[in-house]
C-alpha cells in the first residue's frame, strides 16, 4: 500500500515537474518580444529659418542616405532573461556606417561570412594575396551581448546606421 | 576701266571633337528595390535558450533624379557663312533609375560675338551607330529631335550624344566666339534638391530630386576662322618713246599684290582681271612672284584666256596669312586701231 502511494506519489511528483518545465519552456519562447524600425533623417527648416532634425521612418530611400536602424529587445516574462544576444545581419545593399553600432552594456562584434565574429581588428580579408584589415562597409553581420540579464519588463536596445548604396 | 575678279570658296577645318574621359558615374542601387531586414536575439531564461525574430522591416529604394551634360572640349572652327556646323554634346543619366530628358538648345549666350543660326531641324539624337552610321559622331543616320516626342531615355548610368546644328552668320568675323548651349531637363521632375516626386519614379517608387536638381546645361563654342583677301592693283605706263604718255602703242604693266589677313584659309583662291577695252594683252608677260606663267591652260597656274572675254587668270590655292603676299604682273598695249 504504502509503496504504491509512494510510486504515485513520485510520479505526481515527476508529472508536477514536467509541467512546471513545459511552463517554463513555453514561458521563454515568448519572453523577449524584438522589434526592429528603419529610420532616417529629416531636416525641417521653419519660417525663421531656424533648422530642426528629426528622426522619421525610412519608406522609401534614395542611394547615399544614411538609415538607422534600431532593434528593441522587451523582457515580456516575470524571470529575468540571460545572454541576450541580438544579432542583425546588414541589410543587402547598404554599407555598415563604421563606428555606429552602439547598444549600451553590450560588447559588440562584426563578421564578414556569418560565421566568425570578432572586433574591427580582428577582421581580416585577402586582397591581392596580402591581408589587410576589412572596411566597415564589408562587414556583413553585427552581435550585440548584452553582459547582464535583461530584468522583468526593461529593455535593451542595439542600434547601426547603414548607408544605402 | 579696272576691273578684276576674285573668288575664293572660304575653307576651315573643323577639328575633331574630343571628349573627356572623365564623366560622373549614377550612384546606386537600382529605383523600386525592395531592402528587407529582421533581427534575431538569443536569449536564456533559467536553463532554457530560446530564440525570436523582429518583425522585417522594408525599405524600398526611391529613384534619384540627376543629369550631366558635357559640351565638345574643344572649339569648332567655322568661316563666315558656313552652313550645318555641328557641336556635339553627351546627356548621361547619373540617377538609379530609367528617365527620359527633355532637351532644349539656347543661341544666345550673353557675351558671344555672334549668336549661331539654328538649322532647321537644329537638334539630333545620335542613332548610335545605325546601319551606315558612325555611333556619336553626326551622320545621316541620326534622328531629328521631337520635344516631348521622342525625347530620349536613358537607363540609369546610361548616356546619348546629342548634336546641334548651326549656321554661321555671313557677318561674323575673323577671331569671334559664338555659343550654343544644351540643357537636358528630367521629365518626372526637377528643381531643389530633395523635392519629391510621390510615385513618380520607377516601378511606381517615389522619385526625388538630386544634387545636380535634375537638369543641366553645357555651351559649346564656334570660333571664327576668317580670312580678308585685299587686291591692289597698281600700272606703270611706258610710251613708245621712253615716257609715260598712254599713247597708243604704249604699253601699261600691270602689278597686282594679293595680300591675305586673319586665321582662315581661303581654299582655291583664283584671280582673273579682263584685259581693259582697248587694249591688247601682251602674250608671255603674265608672271606669279616674279615667275613667268606660261598664256596656255594648261598644268601651271596662270592662263590668257579669250572667253567669255580676254582675261588672264591665275590659280593661287589655298591663301592663308602664312602663304604671304601674291604678286601678280601682266601687260597690255593701248590699241593702237581707233
Amino acid at each position: 500500500m504504502i509503496k504504491g502511494t509512494r510510486n504515485i506519489l513520485a510520479a505526481a511528483a515527476l508529472l508536477a515537474w514536467a509541467l512546471s518545465s513545459q511552463a517554463y519552456a513555453q514561458g521563454a519562447q515568448g519572453c523577449i518580444l524584438l522589434k526592429s524600425t528603419a529610420e532616417i533623417v529629416k531636416e525641417v527648416v521653419d519660417a525663421k529659418g531656424v533648422k530642426t532634425v528629426t528622426m522619421v521612418p525610412a519608406e522609401k530611400v534614395v542611394p547615399g542616405v544614411e538609415v538607422t536602424w534600431t532593434v528593441t529587445a522587451n523582457n515580456v516574462c516575470k524571470q529575468p532573461s540571460e545572454k541576450v544576444t541580438i544579432n542583425n545581419a546588414v541589410p543587402a545593399h547598404m554599407s555598415y556606417v563604421a563606428s555606429s553600432a552602439f547598444g549600451a552594456g553590450s560588447d559588440i562584434t562584426f563578421s564578414l561570412d556569418g560565421k566568425t565574429f570578432g572586433g574591427p581588428a580582428q577582421l581580416t580579408v585577402t586582397e591581392n594575396g596580402a591581408a589587410r584589415p576589412a572596411h566597415a562597409d564589408e562587414y556583413k553581420h553585427i552581435r550585440w551581448v548584452f553582459k547582464d540579464p535583461l530584468a522583468p519588463g526593461a529593455s535593451a536596445v542595439a542600434r547601426f546606421r547603414a548607408v544605402l548604396n | 576701266m579696272k576691273s578684276f575678279r576674285f573668288s575664293a570658296l572660304s575653307g576651315a577645318v573643323a577639328l575633331a571633337l574630343a571628349f573627356s574621359a572623365n564623366h560622373a558615374h549614377a550612384v546606386g542601387v537600382a529605383a523600386g528595390t525592395p531592402i528587407d531586414n529582421t533581427a534575431t536575439v538569443d536569449f536564456t531564461v533559467g536553463t532554457v535558450t530560446s530564440t525570436a525574430s523582429s518583425n522585417t522591416v522594408q525599405v524600398v529604394v526611391a529613384e534619384i533624379l540627376d543629369v550631366d551634360v558635357t559640351a565638345p572640349s574643344a572649339q569648332t572652327q567655322v568661316a563666315p557663312g558656313a552652313t550645318g556646323k555641328v557641336l556635339s554634346f553627351r546627356v548621361d543619366n547619373l540617377g538609379n533609375g530609367s528617365e527620359a530628358f527633355l532637351l532644349v538648345a539656347n543661341n544666345s549666350v550673353a557675351g558671344s560675338a555672334f549668336d549661331p543660326i539654328a538649322a532647321s531641324p537644329a537638334i539630333y539624337i545620335d542613332s548610335g551607330g545605325a546601319p551606315g552610321g558612325t555611333p556619336d559622331v553626326f551622320d545621316s543616320t541620326d534622328i531629328p529631335y521631337v520635344p516631348g516626342g521622342n525625347d530620349p531615355l536613358l537607363i540609369a548610368d546610361g548616356h546619348v550624344y546629342v548634336h546641334l546644328v548651326n549656321n554661321i552668320p555671313t557677318t561674323a568675323a575673323d577671331g569671334n566666339l559664338g555659343r550654343s548651349t544644351l540643357t537636358a531637363t528630367a521629365r518626372t521632375g526637377s528643381g531643389a534638391q530633395g523635392t519629391v516626386i510621390n510615385g513618380g519614379g520607377t516601378a511606381g517608387t517615389d522619385a526625388v530630386v538630386g544634387v545636380t536638381h535634375a537638369l543641366d546645361l553645357a555651351q559649346g563654342e564656334y570660333i571664327v576662322q576668317g580670312v580678308t583677301i585685299t587686291v591692289t592693283k597698281s600700272q606703270a605706263v611706258v610710251d613708245q618713246f621712253g615716257g609715260a604718255h598712254p599713247l597708243p602703242g604704249a604699253r601699261i604693266n600691270y602689278t597686282i599684290v594679293v595680300n591675305s589677313v586673319g586665321t582662315g584659309t581661303a581654299a582655291t583662291a583664283v584671280f582673273a582681271d579682263n584685259i581693259p577695252a582697248g587694249t591688247l594683252y601682251v602674250a608671255g608677260t603674265l608672271t606669279l612672284n616674279g615667275g613667268p606663267l606660261s598664256d596656255l591652260t594648261d598644268v601651271d597656274a596662270g592662263a590668257y584666256e579669250t572667253t567669255p572675254q580676254p582675261r588672264v587668270r591665275v590659280q593661287l590655292g589655298n591663301l592663308s596669312q602664312s602663304s604671304g603676299t601674291q604678286t601678280i604682273q601682266f601687260a597690255v598695249l593701248i590699241d593702237n586701231t581707233p
